[in-house]
């Protein structure tokens, strides 16, 4: 019954939200278009190269593959934001009703809309990476497949378990939508997506480390243009270990949450 | 499954719902809550395979009692039960022996075929897997939506929306199904068409309990078996309509086409002592050259009807048509809602 749920509606968002040319096509066109205006924006003051430190470790990685990493994460981030807002989009299109209505269990249904996510984010992953590592020659440096698979993975799981708390939420709130718009650019600025943590100024890192974002882009920058090791990345990867079974664990109990409090304070199905 | 308390398909004992609501006048002022009454201890109960219909104006309170019976709300007191499932407590078990049916074109996805709706929500209700062509396919063809059940949703008339959310609310073969002005905003002869699906196939054929809430009183008047009429949050009668007819305070009411008639006509009309009421409704028509207006005269007997006339006459009004009728479920409507 869940693995059923998830499937069907992991087909059913595929099939109404993101399977028209106009939506595929915005899809690649927005991450790529973002992805060199920041890397041409960086070219003119010379910086061919980037450096990135974390704990004691220093490594070098070219300036396209860091770019093209952090847009390709933060795209990821934005799209299970999006995936957080699902549930607003049903309230708003009227279907909220008829998915509650039935026994299908909620955290399936949450699972399922990561997924469609997940899915509709594979095709912009493929043809940016086409597009960067052929026209913009980016250099890449994998030493421990390893680490770089669990450093995908875990930055996967951590975000689109972020996304499923948010979407949770969305049954509690018609606001949900704007906070997820309220935190897309403090994210992008505080993760170090457009520039190596150790420029951000002290104050701020503190709030950087809440974000699993930089974990992620640390991680997945190290792994895949820097040639780390699973060592190198191990303290990113127990974070972003721990912030999955956090936001999970938060999605799970905020989904039990959310819909007893909508049914209480008659919020479900307000417009 | 939990254990059955009630013997009835659904019974509501003294539910109430309060919705509040806080607002804050100044950006720092005081928040300033208002509670409003939607549903004040209303009690009714529901047989086995009966069409319950459930009447009232605007805000009577029908919508939130559907959605407390469906588990989309809960109530604030009282308690209800579905086929003796607690509807707050055992919310898990309802979900599974109910659907809803709401007017408007909603509850659907539109750019997903009329069969690839079906077979989404086949897959919520866990319906089993070598059912699910057959149970999608016979339910299109049961509604005459066959040919066109490959077809986006977005594609379909408002009609054939309507009649793929009655197949999505029996997806799940619910043992009670709730209907929330099934024929809103419908034409009239796809109105009827869905009447008689619902009357012949889903009570009659299926055996199902329904509970119908509508604003149309000659389509509760067809369809009910028994009637309930909220008014304000509370249920001021229920019963068979025939019954309630009976015991209804007004007696017969005449209908009157009339043209000249003036405000001081009709103030005397209903100080005649035969006149328990006389109103004015909407009607739009003329004669070749003078407006008629549509008068609705509540009266004791049969035998007030010369005396209107005649009355009427002395005034120099002009009856175009004149007719007696007894007590409809409009003028109950009306009456419980205050209207007359």
């Amino acid at each position: 019954m869940f693995l059923r749920v998830v499937l069907a509606e992991a087909r059913k968002n595929l099939k109404q939200y993101f399977f028209t040319v106009r939506v595929l096509f915005w899809t690649l066109a927005l991450p790529l278009g973002n992805g060199l205006y920041l890397y041409f924006l960086y070219l003119p003051f010379g910086a061919e190269t980037v450096s990135l430190e974390f704990s004691a470790s220093s490594f070098t990685v070219d300036l396209a593959g860091f770019t093209l990493i952090g847009q390709l994460l933060y795209s990821f981030f934005t799209m299970m934001l999006l995936a957080g807002v699902a549930f607003d989009r049903e309230r708003w299109q009227g279907t909220l009703e008829s998915v509650l209505l039935s026994p299908a269990n909620r955290v399936a249904i949450l699972l399922g809309m990561a997924i469609a996510n997940t899915l509709n984010y594979l095709w912009l992953l493929v043809g940016v990476m086409i597009s960067w590592v052929l026209f913009l020659n980016v250099n890449i440096l994998i030493v421990d497949p390893l680490a770089l698979f669990a450093s995908i993975l875990l930055s996967y799981l951590s975000l689109a378990a972020l996304g499923m708390s948010l979407e949770a939420f969305c049954i509690h709130s018609r606001r949900a939508h704007m906070y997820a718009n309220m935190l897309q650019e403090p994210i992008m600025f505080l993760s170090g997506l457009i520039f190596p943590l150790q420029s951000m100024p002290e104050a701020l890192l503190p709030v950087s480390y809440l974000l699993p974002l930089t974990f992620g882009l640390i991680s997945v920058r190290l792994t895949l243009l820097g040639g780390a090791s699973i060592f190198d990345v191990a303290i990113p990867l127990t974070v972003l270990a721990f912030m999955v079974l956090i936001f999970f664990g938060l999605a799970i109990w905020l989904m039990g949450y959310a819909e007893r409090s909508a049914k209480a304070k008659a919020t479900l199905t307000q417009f | 499954m939990g254990v059955r308390r009630s013997e009835f398909a659904v019974e509501v004992r003294e539910l109430s719902r309060d919705y509040i609501s806080t607002r804050r006048n100044h950006l720092i002022g005081k928040k300033t809550t208002t509670i409003v009454k939607a549903l004040d201890h209303i009690s009714f109960e529901i047989q086995e395979g009966e069409l319950f219909g459930l009447l009232g104006p605007n805000g009577a309170g029908k919508t939130t009692t559907v959605k407390i019976l469906c588990t989309l709300l809960e109530p604030t007191g009282g308690h209800a039960f579905v086929k003796g499932y607690d509807v707050v407590k055992e919310a898990k078990h309802v979900r599974k022996i109910v659907n809803m049916v709401a007017g408007g074109e909603r509850m659907l996805y539109y750019r997903l075929t009329g069969r690839e709706n079906l077979t989404y929500f086949a897959d919520l209700y866990d319906v089993p897997r070598k059912e699910v062509a057959s149970r999608v396919n016979r339910l299109l063809e049961l509604v005459g939506l066959s040919e066109r059940a490959d077809d986006e949703v977005e594609k379909y008339s408002k009609g054939m929306k309507q009649r793929l959310q009655i197949c999505r609310g029996l997806i799940n073969e619910p043992e009670v199904l709730f209907l929330d002005e099934p024929t809103l905003g419908l034409d009239v002869s796809i109105a009827k068409d869905i009447r008689k699906f619902i009357q012949e196939k889903i009570v009659k054929e299926q055996g199902k309990t329904v509970l119908l809430t509508t604003h149309y009183m000659y389509e509760a008047e067809e369809m009910c078996d028994r009637v309930g009429f909220l008014n304000n949050g509370e249920l001021v009668a229920v019963g068979h309509s025939e019954e309630l007819k009976r015991k209804m305070p007004l007696g017969f009411s005449i209908e009157l086409l009339v043209t000249r008639l003036s405000n001081e006509t009709l103030e005397g009309l209903k100080h005649l002592e035969c006149v328990k009421k006389a109103i004015t409704t909407d009607y739009e028509g003329e004669t070749e050259d003078e407006k008629i207006d549509r008068l609705v005269i509540n009266v004791e007997s049969d035998k007030a009807v010369p005396k209107v006339l005649d009355y009427m006459s002395n005034k120099h009004c002009r009856v175009v048509a004149v007719n007696l009728r007894g007590p409809t479920l409009e003028d109950l409507f009306m009456f419980y809602a205050g209207e007359t």
